[in-house]
């Protein structure tokens, strides 16, 4: 069950009890607003074009993606062996449908198909009529209600184009019901519905204001908890609305952490640099059957005689014993070269 | 006598990635490092402590899709050739580093860690379940399930959905420890009012939220985040703490971000010779991690100086003491406020530690050994413990959350991932289809095993790792992969089974590629 909407009651409540608790205006919206919503769905369609990424800082959830990827991070963005081309998936599943997912407490996500023997019959059935039509996307506030088509809240439409195949919706309103249709709106007025989709509903943004009498929770005393290790920057989970309330209450209620003194984890700079380091290589060559012994520790023979090792070389000079002896012991031969390196 | 509870939980998981038909696979290393770095530290960690009889209580997740991994034979005998390349790698560098005391230091830090790797992985006969169990069943973890490929529950399309990935990972969990889960992992702590009802009827007891979750409740929780609340259903849900979380988890503010430990970024496999690393990176002779790394963060700069274990490891326990230190405090005051003992409950993803952390372990050791010397203000629980001493607790109905990026679906659901769904729900409807016009029948064998192979499809296709990377921008194109392969093999399937064609020798192949879950049963998807 979807929780019931966040406006409804609230108004009743809020002057009952007289708090200055943050409500969303009105119902009805007005034509204005619904201007509002289009502009909005068409600055989110370039948003989606030219993503920005918002890089935020100190809130909680800020830290988790970096992490997160980290368990996926081989040291390679692109790979290319063994990188096969997956086949593409279907482009269309031949039916009219359209589902609505939610996205967060104030954008829903839509995606739909409409056949095209649909969009030929409706045109063969409306002729002339169907000329300038648009393909709309209507959007029905359902909230607390049964939804027969006719009576939702409150309802506003976006114009699609016919190439799209989902849409990002702003409804604006946390913790109330959505449902969508897809079809055509003629030039007067009519509106062809070719299908709907499924009912959801936003999550609150805020505390409920449903509190139990028994269990009745001063809003200060809430705030102190509520408030607790929140960031109330732009990624907060929290809704404008009550971040600014809450600032009113929170004096100092977290500052108990005392957390190390640096100042942040440098990402992986790609600015000029320069590395240079040295690196030594002793190699040589003996019987096969022969004992080599560098540092007095056995060097494994390669089958014709030869070894080969390196070292990193610091600064500072450094003595390299080589010594070896036939199978039988009854020689030994040593070499101990003597390195030195001085790094200006 | 104590003023609190304190709640610590591992989320462990990874998606499920074997590849039989490659000998040497880049995404396998994921699962190989995650056992290195992680696992293998923790057990040990544990393990120690259990044998000193120290008292500690974690939750840990086990996700289905890593129990299966860690069960696989094809990748048990893998991980054997993979740590005994890095022990011998762990070898050379003690050589060269000769004349070279801090690294020589750190390749001897490393061959030790790589050889009890290797030894603790093969004293436990390959399969590294066997100790999680036993520490279960000593009573020192709690081990919970999860999603049975973590798919995103909130977005899944439909309840049934829902009901296949949590039944499907509690029957894997049933015919692995026994008994079945009390707690559950929602994948990616992402809550939908559809799924407590899912986890009551699979017997579960609690799970848990992020912290809006909790406080978004209605009706509104009494206690914020410090006692969980029923959903009508009766489970339980616990909040997430944001004060701990962000001690540990936060970049800016965070531990693991601490100079003296040690830089994730800087690896072997790209700071040596070319010819030198040859044999240790990626065979095509592309430079990868290999989980030798020498630095410290040491700074904001490239300029990086050499990790020093022991200072490292002196800060790990300062970091312990200052974590403790503050649930002392927070508690106190909580305590005060509540007029009852609060439950602080703080989940983190299980490769924060050792993997990204690499001190994590060691502070985990810490902070649990202060725990049980040190003081008696805070005590270690499970869920299940806190929901048996005190079952009496408030009822609400939780808000739809998740723990990612601002809070909500976003991570999962942008520009770049929502094609996803379109084909995602539409295996779901099929799968539905299939299982309502089959389940009722007797079918053949090819037939049964085809539909069963079908869920493993859609289920593989399900995960939420698949969008989590496609989102973030990197790493992509394996994702997309592994997304569309699943899908498409999904609808082969489908139309294979309604037209009556099954290619048997197909069906082989992809079962044999995509083996997990042997037992399942499509008729879950029955509606």
């Amino acid at each position: 069950m979807p929780n019931p909407p966040f406006y409804f009651g609230l108004l009743k409540k809020m002057k009952k009890n007289n708090k200055a608790l943050p409500v969303k205006s009105s119902v009805k919206a007005s034509a204005k607003e619904n201007q509002q919503k289009k502009t909005t769905a068409l600055l989110k369609r370039q948003f989606k074009k030219n993503p920005v990424r918002i890089h935020s800082s100190g809130a909680v959830f800020a830290a988790q993606p970096e992490i997160k990827l980290a368990k996926f991070y081989t040291g390679i963005d692109v790979r290319q062996p063994h990188q096969h081309q997956a086949t593409e998936l279907p482009e269309r599943y031949h039916e009219n449908k359209i589902v609505l997912l939610v996205r967060d407490p104030w954008w829903l996500f839509s995606y739909w198909e409409v056949k095209s023997e649909t969009v030929e019959e409706i045109k063969g059935r409306f002729k002339e009529r169907f000329n300038g039509a648009k393909l709309i996307l209507r959007a029905y506030d359902v909230s607390y209600i049964v939804f027969n088509g006719k009576n939702a809240n409150y309802s506003f439409d976006i114009e699609v184009n016919s190439d799209l195949k989902n849409w990002y919706i702003d409804v604006g309103r946390p913790g109330s019901s959505w449902c969508v249709d897809i079809g055509f709106k003629l030039v007067d007025g009519t509106f062809i519905m070719i299908a709907r989709s499924n009912t959801v509903a936003t999550p609150s943004d805020a505390p409920s204001i449903v509190t139990d009498e028994e269990w009745m929770i001063p809003d200060d005393l809430f705030a102190r908890l509520y408030g607790m290790g929140f960031g109330f920057g732009p990624n907060s989970p929290v809704g404008r609305d009550w971040r600014k309330y809450l600032k009113a209450f929170i004096t100092s209620p977290g500052v108990f952490s005392v957390s190390s003194p640096q100042k942040g984890r440098a990402q992986k700079q790609k600015d000029f640099w320069l590395i240079a380091n040295t690196e030594l290589i002793v190699y040589g060559a003996t019987r096969p059957d022969a004992k080599v012994k560098i540092f007095g520790k056995p060097v494994k023979l390669q089958p014709d005689g030869t070894f080969s090792l390196r070292f990193a070389l610091s600064d500072g000079t450094h003595e390299i014993p080589i010594e070896a002896k036939p199978a039988d012991d009854s020689d030994r031969r040593t070499i101990t070269p003597i390195v030195s390196q001085k790094t200006h | 006598m104590e003023k609190g509870y304190f709640s610590l939980i591992l989320h462990g998981h990874l998606p499920f990635v074997r590849h039989p038909e490659h000998e040497n696979f880049l995404e396998e290393s994921w699962f190989y490092e995650a056992i290195t770095e992680t696992y293998v530290p923790l057990i040990s960690v544990f393990e120690k402590l259990a044998e000193e009889k120290i008292h500690f209580r974690v939750t840990m997740t086990l996700s289905p899709t890593l129990l299966s991994m860690f069960l696989d034979p094809l990748l048990q005998d893998r991980y054997v050739k993979h740590i005994h390349r890095l022990i011998e790698l762990a070898n050379k560098e003690v050589e060269r580093t000769r004349f070279d005391g801090p690294f020589n230091n750190l390749a001897r830090m490393y061959l030790a860690n790589f050889t009890r790797a290797r030894d603790v992985f093969l004293r436990y006969g390959k399969n590294l379940v066997t100790p999680f169990k036993q520490l279960q069943e000593q009573g020192y973890l709690e081990i919970i399930s999860c999603g049975a490929t973590h798919g995103f529950f909130p977005l899944l399309g439909n309840q049934t959905a829902i009901r296949a990935q949590v039944k499907v990972a509690v029957d894997h969990y049933k015919s692995i420890f026994g008994r079945a889960p009390v707690g559950f992992w929602l994948p990616e702590c992402a809550y939908t009012p559809d799924c407590d009802q899912v986890l009551k009827e699979n017997g579960v007891k609690y799970f848990f939220l992020d912290a809006h979750g909790v406080l978004h409740a209605s009706p509104r929780p009494k206690y914020g985040t410090f006692a969980p609340i029923y959903c009508r259903s009766g489970v339980a849900a616990f909040g997430r703490d944001l004060e701990s979380s962000k001690q540990v988890w936060s970049s800016v503010e965070g531990y693991p971000g601490d100079y003296l430990y040690r830089e994730f970024y800087r690896d072997v496999g790209f700071d040596l010779d070319f010819e030198y690393v040859k044999p240790y990176i990626h065979p095509d002779g592309i430079r990868v991690n290999t989980g030798m790394k020498y630095y410290r963060i040491t700074g904001l700069s490239n300029h990086k100086e050499p990790y020093d274990e022991h200072l490292a490891r002196e800060k790990a326990a300062d970091h312990a003491g200052n974590f403790l230190f503050n649930r002392h405090r927070q508690v106190e005051y909580l305590y005060d406020l509540l007029g009852k003992k609060p439950i602080i409950v703080s989940p983190y993803d299980a490769e924060l530690y050792g993997h990204w952390w690499f001190e994590g372990p060691q502070w985990l050791d810490f902070l649990i050994r202060k725990i049980h010397y040190d003081q008696d203000t805070i005590r270690m629980v499970t869920p299940f413990e806190y929901l048996s001493e005190n079952p009496k607790n408030q009822v609400a109905t939780p808000s739809m959350s998740s723990w990612g990026y601002k809070g909500y679906n976003e991570v999962w659901l942008q520009g770049t991932n929502d094609w996803i769904y379109r084909h995602l729900h539409k295996a779901t409807e099929r799968m539905n289809e299939l299982a309502n016009q089959y389940g009722k029948t007797n079918v053949n064998g090819v037939t049964e095993r085809s539909l069963n192979q079908a869920l493993r499809e859609l289920l593989l296709a399900q995960s939420s790792d698949w969008a989590f990377i496609i989102g973030t921008g990197t790493h992509v194109s394996y994702a997309v992969n592994r997304t569309k392969d699943h899908l498409l093999r999904f609808n082969r399937i489908y139309e294979d089974v309604k037209s009556n064609r099954i290619d048997e020798h197909w069906l082989k192949e992809i079962e044999h590629k995509d083996n997990i879950f042997p037992y399942i049963d499509y008729r879950v998807y029955q509606s």
